[in-house]
């Protein structure tokens, strides 16, 4: 796996009109995998949609050493599906990005597209539109466009939200074998277990503070200050 | 709240009387005696409609085995269907071109208003009068019709499509820029999927009222059916027009049902695929006595 960063971040302000966290940076490589954690309404979102190009930051500057066609993957918070195609089409959209032009391109892109189906469960509701399926069905369809895509850079927010444990599982093992093959994964999430059991890395934002610990670190850190308290 | 919605529909009711007296100047005694006048010339003019207008015409000699074929009926309604088919289809396609660039959540705002002026202007003008110039720059005839249509297709149905796209979630687009997909990719993988029954409706909706404002410009020599209304009503020939506007009431009543059964593919709802005729009468029927339990 390359050391080169895939993400680097200096003096990044986020908010939209004042800052909502104090200026952050650091460094993503390929293959870690890091959880946003913090309240509501704290800027998890907002770190996430800047990195994505969504939102422009307040000052500082972030650098994607990624593909511009297709190296980034990004599950927003409603998921961005499709809700009136096809399960396949939305996952196609994920293989359409990193498949280059040739005779074989359709292929191709419908094994990548099936393979992903495949492997998050789905493939009796291929043909389904999306609106048909529910909250927990609409998430693995979303995981799968990322999976069909293989970005170098995963961004996702909250994206195991609603997802019973057996889905979870389901869902986290797809990513882990995308993780493998060296992409790096930022994912908000709201359930320290899923943080604790998944991540290489924390990111926790709290009273505009941020604090970036590797996971080891992170659970040492809590668990010394719950003894405090 | 019920009492407030009352006094407020009593309230518009009252400045649309006020309005209307001050239109009229108080002169109420016009409409004296008109619905007589409706029932005296219905019944001598117009009753019963002259249906000779399905029939073959005396010139130029008919050659069809079926002497509906010639008649003035078919032959007028077909150039009004063919006249409002490829004007909608032309103007679908000039429509959601511009919409496309006038939606300001797909372009910039230095697209999308130039695009959105020249919409409303295209618009602001009614096919009828489209029609009028285009009958003076290249003749009568229905090519004047077409030209007319489309140019008032691409206006209309580029504002409603535009409005459409701006009223979708703003979290797929998002993905797919994230992505990389390019403005064309989203607009033809993201876009159209997304508003695609609401795109389907808006194109039934607009062929349905080119058929009907077919009839309109063909008064003014665009071509299709309405040309041989404007001739029936310079001879006062006023059955021969009712028996036209019959045969345009039942051809828009079963361009409706098309729609219906057109949308159906893609309803939201959607698990009636394909509905048959029957279907669609059994449930109207339904409906009918849903309503009349709960009364």
């Amino acid at each position: 796996m390359s050391d080169t960063a895939i993400l680097s971040l200096e003096g990044l302000i986020i908010g939209y009109d004042d800052p909502l966290v104090e200026p952050i940076s650091l460094e993503v490589k390929p293959g870690e995998i890091v959880a946003i954690l913090g309240p509501s309404g704290i800027g998890k979102t907002t770190l996430i949609r800047t990195i994505a190009g969504l939102v422009r930051p307040l000052g500082g500057s972030f650098e994607l050493n990624v593909e511009p066609r297709g190296g980034l993957g990004y599950i927003p918070q409603r998921l961005g599906l499709i809700r009136h195609a096809t399960v396949a089409h939305n996952v196609s959209l994920g293989a359409r990005m990193r498949v280059k032009w040739s005779l074989d391109m359709f292929k191709e892109r419908k094994e990548r597209t099936f393979e992903a189906i495949r492997t998050l469960g789905i493939e009796d509701k291929a043909s389904e539109p999306v609106r048909r399926l529910s909250g927990g069905q609409q998430r693995r369809v979303a995981t799968a466009r990322t999976l069909a895509q293989r970005p170098e850079l995963m961004l996702a927010d909250e994206f195991l939200g609603e997802l019973d444990q057996t889905n979870v599982d389901i869902v986290l093992g797809a990513v882990r074998d995308l993780v493998q093959s060296g992409t790096a994964v930022i994912m908000v999430e709201h359930h320290e277990d899923n943080a604790k059991n998944f991540a290489t890395r924390i990111w926790e934002i709290k009273d505009q503070r941020f604090i970036d610990l590797p996971i080891d670190e992170w659970v040492k850190y809590h668990s010394e200050k719950e003894e405090e308290e | 709240m019920k009492y407030r919605l009352f006094g407020i529909i009593l309230f518009l009711l009252f400045i649309a009387w006020r309005t209307l007296d001050g239109l009229v100047e108080g002169d109420w005694g016009r409409l004296e005696g008109g619905l007589s006048n409706l029932v005296v010339f219905f019944e001598e003019s117009m009753w019963p409609p002259n249906w000779s207008v399905l029939e073959a015409r005396s010139y130029p000699v008919c050659e069809e085995e079926v002497g509906f074929f010639c008649s003035v009926g078919y032959l007028g309604m077909m150039e009004t269907l063919k006249i409002a088919f490829v004007s909608t289809v032309l103007g679908f396609i000039g429509a959601i071109s511009l919409s496309s660039l006038a939606a300001r959540n797909l372009t910039p705002l230095f697209v999308s208003i130039p695009v959105r002026v020249f919409l409303s202007a295209v618009r602001s003008l009614p096919s009828l009068i489209w029609a009028i110039l285009f009958v003076i720059v290249i003749g009568f005839g229905p090519l004047s019709g077409v030209l007319a249509m489309t140019f008032y297709t691409v206006g209309y149905l580029g504002k409603l499509q535009y409005e459409v796209f701006e009223g979708m979630a703003n979290d797929p687009l998002e993905a797919g820029r994230a992505m990389g997909l390019s403005r064309p990719s989203i607009f033809f993988n993201i876009v159209i999927p997304e508003n695609g029954n609401h795109l389907l409706s808006q194109l039934m909706f607009m062929f349905e009222y080119n058929v009907r404002h077919g009839t309109v410009i063909g008064i003014v020599g665009a071509g299709g059916i309405g040309y041989y209304i404007s001739t029936y009503l310079k001879f006062l020939q006023y059955d021969k027009v009712f028996a036209l506007l019959i045969l345009i009431f039942i051809v828009v009543v079963l361009i409706d049902l098309l729609s219906l059964m057109v949308r159906s593919f893609v309803n939201e709802e959607g698990d009636v695929r394909k509905p048959t005729w029957l279907t669609l009468l059994m449930k109207a029927r339904k409906r009918k006595q849903t309503s009349v339990e709960e009364a």
